[in-house]
C-alpha cells in the first residue's frame, strides 16, 4: 500500500510499470442544456506528470470534479488502476488514492497548520476516531512534509494567517497526508510568483521521482511544457489532442482551438 | 503565575465540589430547582453545541428528543416499572438511535434540509404523542407516581442527577474536541467540501454527532418527566426549550466546551428572574419577548458569544485604541 507513499528523506523505489493508471472512458456531463463534457476520454499512466491544458470552458476542471466524486457523470466509466471510480464519493475516491487539491485554494483556515495537515489522515474504525487528537509518529509525519515544502516554522500558526503561496503549499502537503498514489492539481501555479512557481517544479518533480503520479490543470504553458509530459488538450467538453510538449505546440488543432473562433 | 495557572485549570473542580455541597448548605427548594435547571439547560445546550458547536450544523430538533424522552421514560415506568433514574440513560440512547435514523434522513446532503428535518420532526412527534391517546393519554398527559421522598428532599436526587448529567456532557464534549472525530467535525463545519475531498466521512460523523449531541436531550427529558410526576404535549415540545439551547450556546460561544455552560449560567437563572419578577399572567408572553430580544441583541452586537469575544479581546490587548476598520478581525466562526 504505502510503498508508492512519498516518504521526504526516505527513499522510494522509482516510478514504476507496476503503479495504477487513471483510465477515463467516454465520460459525458452537463448542467441545464449545456454540455461541459461529451464523450470524453483519456488516460494517465502511472508515473507520469501529465498536463491537462485547454481554452477556459473546455471542461478541465468539470472532468476533475466527475473523477473524485464531486460530480457524478451521466455516462462513461472511470478506472483508477483495478477499482471503478463513478459514482463514489469524493472521501471514497481519496482512500482509493487519488487526492486533489483545488482551483481556488481550499484549506481550513481557522484551524491551525498543523490541525489541517492532521485531517485527511484515514481513521479506521471508531476506537482510532475517538483516541488523542494528534498522535506522535502523525505529528512526526506530518512536520516531514511541512519541512519538505519549507512551512513547518508555520505549524502551529492559523492556517488563514499564511501567505496566498503557503497556504497552496499547505493544501498540497494536506492532500499527501492521505497517502495518495495520484495527485490532481487544478491550477498549482496560479498566481504564483516565478520564484514561487520554481520551488513547485522542483517539488512536484521529487515527489514524482519518488513514484507520485500527477495530472496537472495548468494554464501557464512555461510550467507545462517544462514540467509535463505527456500533455492532454481539451476544447469544448472533449480530448482534441496529446503527446509530447513539442508534438502537441506544434498540433494545428491545438493552435486552432486556442486562437480560432 | 503559577497559581494563576492552577486557578485557571482547577476552578471546574471548584466548581463541582461546590455544587456538590449546596443541597447541604442551601436546602431550600427555590435555590436547588433554579441550579438543577441550570445543569439541565447547561447539559443540553453543550449536546447541543456538538452538532451545532462543532459541526455547525443547527438543530431545530433537540426539544423533540427531550419530549419524546419524558414519554418513553413515563411509559417505561407505568407499563415495566423500571424507575426513571434507571431507565434515563437508556432512554437517551433510544434517542440517540432515533437521532442516527433522523440524521440518516437529512445528513447525506450538506446544507438547510437539516435544519427543516429536525424542526418537522418536533411537530411529527408531539402529534405522534397527542394522537396515540390509547398509549399516551393525548392532551391530558400521563402522571408518574411521586417518589416516595418527603416533599422537602424530592429534588435533591433530581439536582443530583442533573449534574451528573452536565458533568458527563463536558467530558464529552471536551474528549471530542481533543479527538480526530472533533478534528474532522470543525473541518466540516469550516468547509464541508474540503473535508470531504480530504477523505472525511462527512455523512458518518455528522451522523454520529447527531446521536451523541440528542442523547443529553432524551435523557434530560426523562428526568424532567418523573421531576414533574407529568408529562404532556404541550409540556414535553415546547420549541422554547430548543430555542434556549441555542441562545445559551451562542451567547456563550458556540464550537468551544464551556461555552454552552457559561451561556446557560447566565441565561436560565436571568429568565427565571425574570419570571419571578412580572405578573404570572404575562409571565409567558414577556419572557417570550424578552429572549428573542436577547437572540437578537447576542446575534448583533457578540456573534461570537463571550468566550471568543473576551478571547481575541485578550490576544489584541485592551490598549489597541485603533480604529475598528484598522484592527485585526477577530477570528471568524463559519457557520
Amino acid at each position: 500500500m504505502s510503498v508508492t507513499t512519498p516518504q521526504p528523506g526516505g527513499s522510494a523505489p522509482p516510478a514504476s510499470e507496476q503503479g495504477e493508471d487513471l483510465v477515463i472512458r467516454s465520460v459525458a456531463k452537463s448542467f441545464g442544456g449545456i454540455t461541459a463534457l461529451s464523450d470524453c476520454s483519456l488516460e494517465v499512466k502511472a508515473g507520469s506528470i501529465t498536463a491537462l491544458i485547454g481554452p477556459n470552458g473546455s471542461g478541465k476542471t468539470t472532468l476533475f470534479n466527475c473523477v473524485t466524486g464531486f460530480y457524478r457523470p451521466e455516462g462513461g466509466t472511470v478506472r483508477f488502476g483495478d477499482a471503478p471510480l463513478t459514482g463514489l464519493r469524493p472521501n471514497e475516491v481519496v482512500h482509493l488514492g487519488v487526492a486533489r487539491t483545488f482551483q481556488i485554494t481550499r484549506i481550513f483556515k481557522n484551524m491551525t497548520v498543523l490541525e489541517n495537515m492532521i485531517v485527511p489522515i484515514r481513521q479506521l474504525g471508531l476506537r482510532t476516531l475517538f483516541t488523542a487528537g494528534i498522535k506522535g509518529h502523525e505529528r512526526e509525519r506530518a512536520e516531514g512534509l511541512l519541512e519538505f515544502f519549507g512551512i513547518a516554522f508555520l505549524r502551529d500558526e492559523p492556517a488563514g494567517s499564511l501567505s496566498f503561496g503557503q497556504q497552496k503549499l499547505l493544501e498540497l502537503a494536506a492532500a499527501l497526508m492521505a497517502d495518495p498514489k495520484m495527485l490532481m492539481l487544478d491550477e498549482p501555479a496560479g498566481g504564483l510568483n516565478p520564484v514561487m512557481i520554481d520551488r513547485l517544479v522542483a517539488y512536484i518533480r521529487e515527489l514524482n521521482a519518488r513514484g507520485m503520479t500527477f495530472l496537472i490543470i495548468e494554464h501557464n504553458m512555461g510550467f507545462v511544457m517544462e514540467l509535463c509530459e505527456p500533455i492532454i488538450v481539451m476544447h469544448r467538453g472533449r480530448v482534441i489532442a496529446s503527446g509530447a510538449p513539442h508534438v502537441v505546440r506544434a498540433d494545428p488543432v491545438v493552435l486552432d482551438a486556442y486562437l480560432g473562433d | 503565575m503559577r497559581i494563576e495557572r492552577r486557578l485557571r485549570q482547577g476552578w471546574p473542580w471548584m466548581a463541582l465540589v461546590v455544587f456538590l455541597v449546596v443541597p447541604f448548605l442551601l436546602p431550600e427548594g427555590f435555590y436547588l430547582d433554579l441550579l438543577m435547571f441550570t445543569f439541565m439547560y447547561a447539559a443540553m445546550s453543550v449536546g447541543w453545541d456538538i452538532m451545532g458547536g462543532y459541526a455547525g450544523y443547527v438543530s431545530l430538533g433537540h426539544v423533540g428528543f427531550f419530549g419524546l424522552g419524558s414519554y418513553a421514560a413515563a411509559l417505561l415506568l407505568l407499563r415495566l416499572g423500571v424507575p426513571v433514574f434507571l431507565s434515563a440513560p437508556l432512554v437517551g440512547l433510544g434517542a440517540s438511535l432515533l437521532g442516527a435514523g433522523v440524521g440518516f434522513i437529512s445528513l447525506r446532503t450538506r446544507g438547510p434540509a437539516f435544519v427543516i428535518v429536525t424542526l418537522t420532526f418536533t411537530y411529527v412527534a408531539q402529534l405522534l404523542m397527542l394522537d396515540l391517546k390509547s398509549v399516551t393519554g393525548g392532551s391530558q398527559g400521563l402522571f408518574l407516581p411521586l417518589l416516595d421522598l418527603p416533599a422537602n428532599l424530592v429534588i435533591v436526587p433530581f439536582y443530583y442527577a442533573m449534574l451528573a448529567l452536565l458533568v458527563i456532557a463536558v467530558l464529552v464534549s471536551m474528549a471530542i474536541r481533543r479527538s480526530k472525530f472533533g478534528l474532522g467535525l470543525i473541518a466540516i463545519r469550516e468547509d464541508e467540501g474540503k473535508a470531504e475531498a480530504s477523505g472525511v466521512n462527512t455523512s458518518l460523523y455528522k451522523i454520529l454527532a447527531f446521536a451523541i449531541s440528542v442523547w443529553f436531550a432524551g435523557t434530560a427529558g426523562a428526568l424532567h418527566a418523573q421531576y414533574l410526576n407529568y408529562v404532556d404535549p404541550d409540556l414535553a415540545f415546547e420549541l422554547i426549550i430548543t430555542l434556549n439551547l441555542i441562545i445559551m450556546s451562542l451567547f456563550g460561544s458556540r464550537g468551544i466546551v464551556w461555552g454552552p455552560v457559561l451561556g446557560a449560567f447566565i441565561i436560565y437563572p436571568l429568565s427565571a428572574y425574570l419570571v419571578f419578577l412580572l405578573p404570572s399572567r404575562l409571565a409567558g408572553q414577556l419572557h417570550l419577548v424578552a429572549l428573542g430580544i436577547v437572540l437578537v441583541l447576542v446575534v448583533m452586537f457578540l456573534p461570537d458569544g463571550v468566550i471568543r469575544t473576551y478571547q481575541a479581546w485578550r490576544k489584541r490587548g485592551p490598549k489597541d485604541h485603533r480604529p475598528v476598520e484598522a484592527r485585526d478581525p477577530i477570528v471568524e466562526v463559519a457557520g
